[in-house]
């Protein structure tokens, strides 16, 4: 058995699905549980291709980093597929490019290759949106997240043209030797902006409004869940390793990564759309993961992915299910959902207030541990900038909340059945579950992301 | 010299896409992109009087080769970019029967 399977076995079984497009569905399911069990039982180490050893030829990594984001992505596309099984028959044969797709951005350790499942998994997310039904939001991120990967593209081959390698670590290791920071400042810049389209960050990511404030029950989850947390785990490891930020670089990017918190957080401030409150919140929560990375706050930030992850999958999911039924997503409009759905708000409030960071929730415990993380690195005024923008978030998602739990002009009816509710109640204990009893979060530290030390010893 | 044509196309596809508001001519100008990308990438790897890398029985001694890893992978660049022009026609044709036009500014209140 070998992580090579985890790419491989979606994507022969997303071609064999073409045949039996009713039962593609199914099919996901079997190799969604597949990599699931895979991934217990595959070992940590580099999986060589082909026979050609490192630098020559391409390589998997897999390491505790990666197998905490495969394993979170791959139950997640998991659990979304078995809710829209009846609603989203035809989505099947996407989602597994899609899962192949990702599965191989995080495990890949080769920066062409990397290029390739960067587009696999882009032409699978735009696919995944059409389900929208709004092409125009579709074609404008297909353009842009074409844009993007191009740029990396582009940055990824003046670092062939300057270094000879494709090889992540090989890479990292001539570029260390080089010691000269400011040649790969031009290539870094196009990486980082090309990865930032697809990661969502603020000013690369207009697609967001169009695609997910019109998403469903399948695209909502897909991109604000899984989407954003596989690329947010791979951006991490780029910056922490290879991008590994310096000088007047670092400045540019903490200060764009600083705005794009506020500013998201603003946008979510000044929204009457439900969809358009969740989508700039993630928008915010995206470049505060990014700003942990750069500031070397590996663990921290790979919790915050996951809680976030989970949290967004049953806001959305609420959110969308309501709004299929009730036909808008204005607040107003939402007015009184919980009062008939008492679980499915209780729910939906403890995912919110883990978002928000309260006590008893893991985001606090998470929220309290980075920032302690900023502070001993002496970075006061991010400290500050995060703390107003949690100021705003609390605001917004209170208001959120007080309306969709007080009664209305007109009473609407939104029913949840019981698979729904299920995944609701599972994902809410555990926010509430490590939020109380946080100790297994401190089983883990920075040293999951083993690069740096293959790096090292040669 | 040939990388600066390369930059040159790819700015030139750049501002088509930011110029534009017929989604065909988007794509026209995300593929003229991606042209120019790919000439970049092949310039890479190209050498004056250079040879193909291919050996041979005869005596190969003091030929110069061209780079091949450049040429492998600008056929793969040009692969995902026939996918990504199809499945943005495809979108566009979608477009069209949506809003029955290929103008992005004269679906604005329809959309």
């Amino acid at each position: 058995m070998s992580a090579i399977l985890l790419i491989a076995i979606p994507l022969l079984a997303a071609f064999l699905s073409i045949m039996m497009k009713k039962t593609s569905s199914y099919i996901l399911l079997a190799v969604g549980i597949f990599n699931v069990v895979l991934l217990f039982i595959l070992p940590d180490g580099f999986v060589i291709i082909g026979g050609f050893r490192q630098p020559l030829g391409i390589n998997l990594l897999l390491d505790t980093y990666s197998r905490i984001a495969l394993l979170l992505l791959n139950s997640l596309i998991l659990v979304i597929t078995y809710l829209n099984l009846k609603s989203y028959k035809s989505y099947g044969t996407i989602l597994m490019l899609a899962l192949a797709g990702l599965n191989g951005l995080v495990l890949t350790n080769d920066l062409f290759n990397f290029f390739v499942f960067l587009e696999i998994s882009g032409i699978a997310a735009y696919l995944i949106t059409t389900s929208n039904k709004k092409p125009r939001s579709t074609f404008h991120y297909l353009i842009l997240g074409s844009v993007g990967s191009s740029l990396f593209l582009f940055g990824v081959i003046i670092l062939y043209a300057m270094y000879g390698t494709l090889n992540i670590v090989g890479m990292i290791r001539l570029i260390q030797a080089s010691g000269n920071y400011k040649e790969v400042i031009l290539p870094f810049t196009l990486m980082f902006i090309g990865l930032g389209v697809e990661a969502k960050l603020l000013p690369f990511n207009s697609w967001v409004k169009g695609v997910l404030g019109n998403s469903n029950t399948l695209s909502g989850p897909m991109i604000a869940s899984v989407y954003a947390g596989s690329m947010s785990f791979v951006l991490g490891r780029l910056i922490t390793n290879l991008f590994n930020f310096q000088g007047s670089l670092l400045t540019i990017v903490t200060i764009i990564l600083a705005v794009g918190i506020v500013a998201g957080d603003l946008m979510a401030f000044a929204s009457t759309k439900t969809r358009e409150i969740l989508l700039f919140s993630s928008v915010a929560q995206a470049s505060i993961i990014a700003l942990l990375f750069v500031n070397g706050i590996i663990i921290w930030a790979v919790y915050l992915i996951i809680a976030n992850a989970l949290s967004k999958t049953v806001m959305f999911l609420v959110i969308n299910k309501a709004t299929k039924d009730v036909g808008s997503d204005e607040s107003q409009d939402l007015r009184g959902l919980f009062i008939k759905n008492i679980l499915v708000g209780v729910t939906f409030t403890l995912a919110t207030l883990s978002v928000m960071g309260l006590p008893l929730l893991v985001g606090f415990k998470i929220k309290l541990a980075f920032l302690t993380g900023l502070a001993d690195a002496n970075h006061i005024w991010l400290i500050a900038i995060i703390l107003i923008a949690s100021v705003i978030e609390g605001i917004y998602f209170v208001r959120l909340l007080v309306k969709l739990w007080y009664k209305g002009d007109k009473e609407i009816n939104v029913s949840y059945n019981y698979s729904f509710k299920t995944v609701f109640v599972i994902i809410a204990l555990a926010l509430l579950v490590f939020g109380t009893y946080s100790t297994p979060l401190n089983y883990l530290d920075n040293s999951i992301d083993t690069v740096m030390e293959e790096v090292n010893n040669g | 010299m040939i990388q600066y044509a390369a930059i040159i196309l790819f700015v030139f596809g750049i501002y088509g896409l930011f110029t534009n508001k017929n989604v065909i001519k988007m794509i026209i100008s995300l593929n003229i992109m991606e042209i120019g990308l790919n000439i970049f990438i092949i310039s890479i790897g190209f050498n004056y009087d250079g040879i193909a890398p291919i050996i041979s029985s005869t005596n190969d001694l003091g030929y110069i080769f061209v780079d091949p890893l450049p040429q492998a992978l600008v056929l793969t660049a040009i692969v995902i970019g026939v996918g990504t022009t199809a499945l943005g026609l495809a979108i566009a044709k979608n477009i069209y029967k949506t809003y029955n036009t290929f103008e992005l500014d004269e679906m604005e209140e329809s959309a």
